[in-house]
């Protein structure tokens, strides 16, 4: 049976972290043999997702239970959904933590009181937790989302419409090429992109040119390209941003053609 | 986060002495705007709230790239779609999924799929319409299937 400890440090004298989102190692530990592999963790940690990270590291190298300082509900209930159990209020070094563990399992069967009352969230807590992160997650959309607005307005008060169409022909291929483009330089989240591309449309600009740029917007990262290259390579990273920048184009053609015929069609 | 905003509230507040007028319709072209899109976004926190309540992304990741048939390529691809926060708080985790095993085409699955979220669907709809969303979404997932198969072709003929 192996056991995931949140550590600070790639050994067993390492100590364990507060908190399970502020590992930097992921000690994965045979019980029986004592045998452990030291995971790193993650390059963001106590950021959000270093936990989602953790549970998929945990998940992938089959441990059975996860011990750390503490752990948020939320990542309780999805190590309890995997089939994890959870140990909470652990403090000290990992040794200590894996013989804690030991004469716990020796004592109780392998389940522990601290486990048994972190995974038993009812479904109270569990929607409160579920409101809790999407509170978070459309707050942390708000800012960016409002300065796209406000750009839109100073975009309309100050760009004429013959200079934005006198780049975009309504030329289908050279439309999407532009709109690739532009999508590829910019990024983030993508209701950015469905909002500018709505505004264009209302200057005329035509579908082909928002399709690629809203479809190169996601698909093609060049401000994440370095980060995609240092986990991927170099190779990958070149070879897939280039893949999809050139496909931007044939799918906006094509999304368009599609719609077009099936409007004609329908109608 | 908030650099981008507070950029544009200072262009704003610097032309408002200089084009006051000009600045008055910028500012009443993204009101209305903004109200356009109440309900989109009303939409959006509910489907968020959804997706937190049901889905569980890092229960889906587990499984990619276990193979690149049709499992695993919905796999890949759900997990794409379900995937929230910025790209590259997953380059860690997918760079472990890469180093157990996933194949190359998995990867780039899952990175393509990401273009698609259903918590955003309201405002696209809005915007361009049920069709045009749906074709987008279905030339999404062909496409994602193409460069994955294209890419791990390209590496493995190359052997790097």
């Amino acid at each position: 049976m192996k056991i995931a400890i949140s550590a600070d440090g790639p050994n067993l004298g390492a100590n364990v972290t507060h908190r399970l989102s502020a590992a930097k190692y992921l000690l994965i530990i045979d019980v029986e043999s004592g045998e452990f592999e030291a995971v790193p963790a993650s390059n963001n940690t106590n950021q959000r997702g270093a936990g989602v990270q953790t549970i998929v590291t945990a998940v992938s190298r089959g441990a059975n239970a996860v011990l750390t300082g503490y752990c948020g509900p939320g990542i309780v209930n999805q190590l309890k959904d995997s089939g994890i159990e959870i140990l909470t209020g652990i403090t000290g070094t990992a040794k200590d933590a894996l013989e804690q563990y030991r004469a716990l399992a020796a004592n109780t069967g392998l389940r522990g009181d601290q486990h048994r009352a972190a995974s038993n969230m009812n479904s109270k807590d569990l929607i409160i937790q579920a409101i809790k992160s999407s509170v978070r997650q459309f707050v942390n959309l708000l800012p960016v989302l409002l300065g796209v607005v406000l750009l839109i307005g100073l975009f309309d008060a100050f760009v004429s419409r013959g200079l934005l169409l006198s780049i975009f022909s309504g030329n289908a291929a050279f439309d999407s090429l532009w709109g690739a483009c532009i999508g590829s330089v910019f990024a983030g989240n993508p209701i950015n992109s469905y909002i500018i591309g709505g505004e264009l449309l209302e200057y005329g600009i035509s579908l082909f040119a928002v399709t690629a740029f809203i479809v190169s917007w996601v698909t093609v990262g060049l401000v994440q390209l370095p980060a995609e290259i240092a986990a991927f390579g170099k190779k990958f990273a070149l070879l897939r941003n280039g893949m999809c920048f050139v496909i931007a184009i044939p799918v906006a053609i094509l999304t368009v053609l599609i719609v077009n015929f099936i409007e004609r069609y329908l109608s | 986060m908030y650099f981008f905003p507070l950029s544009i509230l200072a262009i704003y507040a610097v032309l408002f002495f200089i084009l006051p007028d000009r600045i008055l319709f910028a500012l009443t072209r993204s009101g209305k705007v903004l109200l356009s899109m109440a309900i989109p976004l009303v939409l959006i926190f509910t489907l968020m709230l959804l997706i937190n309540l049901f889905v569980k992304p890092a229960k889906v990741a587990k499984y990619m790239g276990k193979d690149s048939g049709i499992k695993g390529t919905l796999l890949s691809a759900a997990a794409g779609i379900i995937s929230t926060g910025p790209i590259y708080a997953w380059y860690p985790l997918l760079k472990d999924l890469k180093e157990k095993g996933a194949g190359n085409y998995s990867i780039s699955v899952f990175l393509y799929n990401r273009a698609v979220k259903p918590f955003l669907l309201p405002v696209m709809v809005d915007y361009f319409g049920w069709l045009y969303v749906i074709t987008l979404i279905i030339l999404t997932f062909l496409a994602s299937i193409f460069i994955g198969y294209s890419l791990s072709i390209s590496i493995t003929v190359d052997g790097t």
